[in-house]
């Protein structure tokens, strides 16, 4: 008869097992994922009439960028809480709330080729990115996220709101 | 009465341990890319391991839930069930911690409703006490390989 194995040698076939095969669904699939993640690129230049984009767009934006696309009335959606939103948003901006009624309104006001700029409460929340990637998937082809979120928005004195 | 327990209840334990992470791997296996944005939401992997820890981390979950259940190499497999345990609850605590309000991303990473909470940290708590009961058993019931001596 074979020896037992330790636990430790037991755990070690496991893992073995599961890079051999980790490696090669990843490989094989067609959807597969980068090995490492990649940060979202952040815009160059940006429009509100990118109806026109080749590609779909999903990209990180600047506070200076943010403004000029609320000048331009584009949609902002804000992904915290609606008692995030309540206590003060980025004025006119909708809060995210249910996926499938925010996916409706937006397709009902807008389409899903029109730009949408997306933001959480500041560069360290990943609710901005999580909704922009599920827009994304669901068929919304202009998305920008701005990252400074809504810290750096009311630190800058630009317009907010509150609904209390 | 007793001693049933002591042969079946580590096997029972072994089932759901097993049954629990099969369960939350199938999901994960399915959508990495959703995983690995549950993971980075955490802000506890360096930036750009999350992938990798996405396409890994769930057949893991798996290998190891299928020979709790099958009963092959089942001490190998407990001790993987644990050491995932364990980083889960320091995961969910330290974001519990600061505040960081993130869906779980535990069972189903195409559902955002699930929030960390308590309820999960509890649970991730009584499947330890699982993983220990399987540690500590007397009897090697229905474990097929290594046979025991």
């Amino acid at each position: 008869m074979f020896p037992i194995p330790p636990p430790l040698f037991q755990s070690t076939i496991i893992i073995a097992v599961t890079l051999v095969i980790g490696l090669l669904s990843n490989t094989l699939r067609s959807d597969s994922i980068p090995w490492l993640a990649k940060e979202l690129i952040l815009a160059e230049e940006i429009s509100a009439d990118t109806e026109s984009a080749s590609e779909p767009v999903l990209q990180g934006i600047s506070l200076q960028q943010a403004k000029k696309l609320f000048d331009d009335n584009v949609l902002f959606v804000d992904a915290r809480g609606l008692e995030y939103w309540s206590e003060g948003h980025i004025s006119g901006s909708w809060v995210s709330g249910n996926f499938m009624e925010l996916t409706f309104k937006i397709d009902e006001a807008q389409g899903r080729s029109k730009p949408i700029v997306i933001y959480c409460s500041d560069d360290d929340c990943g609710s901005s990115e999580d909704l922009a990637y599920d827009l994304q998937y669901s068929g919304f082809t202009n998305l920008y996220v701005f990252k400074g979120g809504w810290l750096e928005w009311s630190e800058a004195g630009y317009p907010i709101e509150a609904h209390k | 009465m007793m001693d049933a327990v002591h042969k079946y209840g580590p096997v029972a334990a072994r089932w759901i341990l097993g049954g629990f992470f099969i369960y939350a791997s199938i999901d994960k296996i399915a959508h990495p890319e959703l995983f690995a944005r549950a993971i980075a939401n955490y802000q506890m992997v360096p930036f750009g391991l999350e992938n990798t820890m996405a396409v890994f981390l769930p057949w893991l979950e798996l290998f190891a839930g299928i020979c709790l259940i099958a009963g092959v190499l089942v001490d190998g497999a407990n001790i993987l069930a644990a050491a995932m345990l364990i980083m889960f609850i320091a995961a969910i605590s330290q974001a519990m911690g600061r505040g960081i309000d993130i869906s779980c991303g535990c069972f189903k990473v195409t559902e955002t409703g699930r929030s960390l909470g308590y309820t999960t940290l509890i649970q991730d708590f009584i499947l330890m006490g699982f993983s220990f009961w399987v540690m500590n058993r007397q009897y090697r019931t229905m474990e097929f390989y290594p046979k025991p001596v």
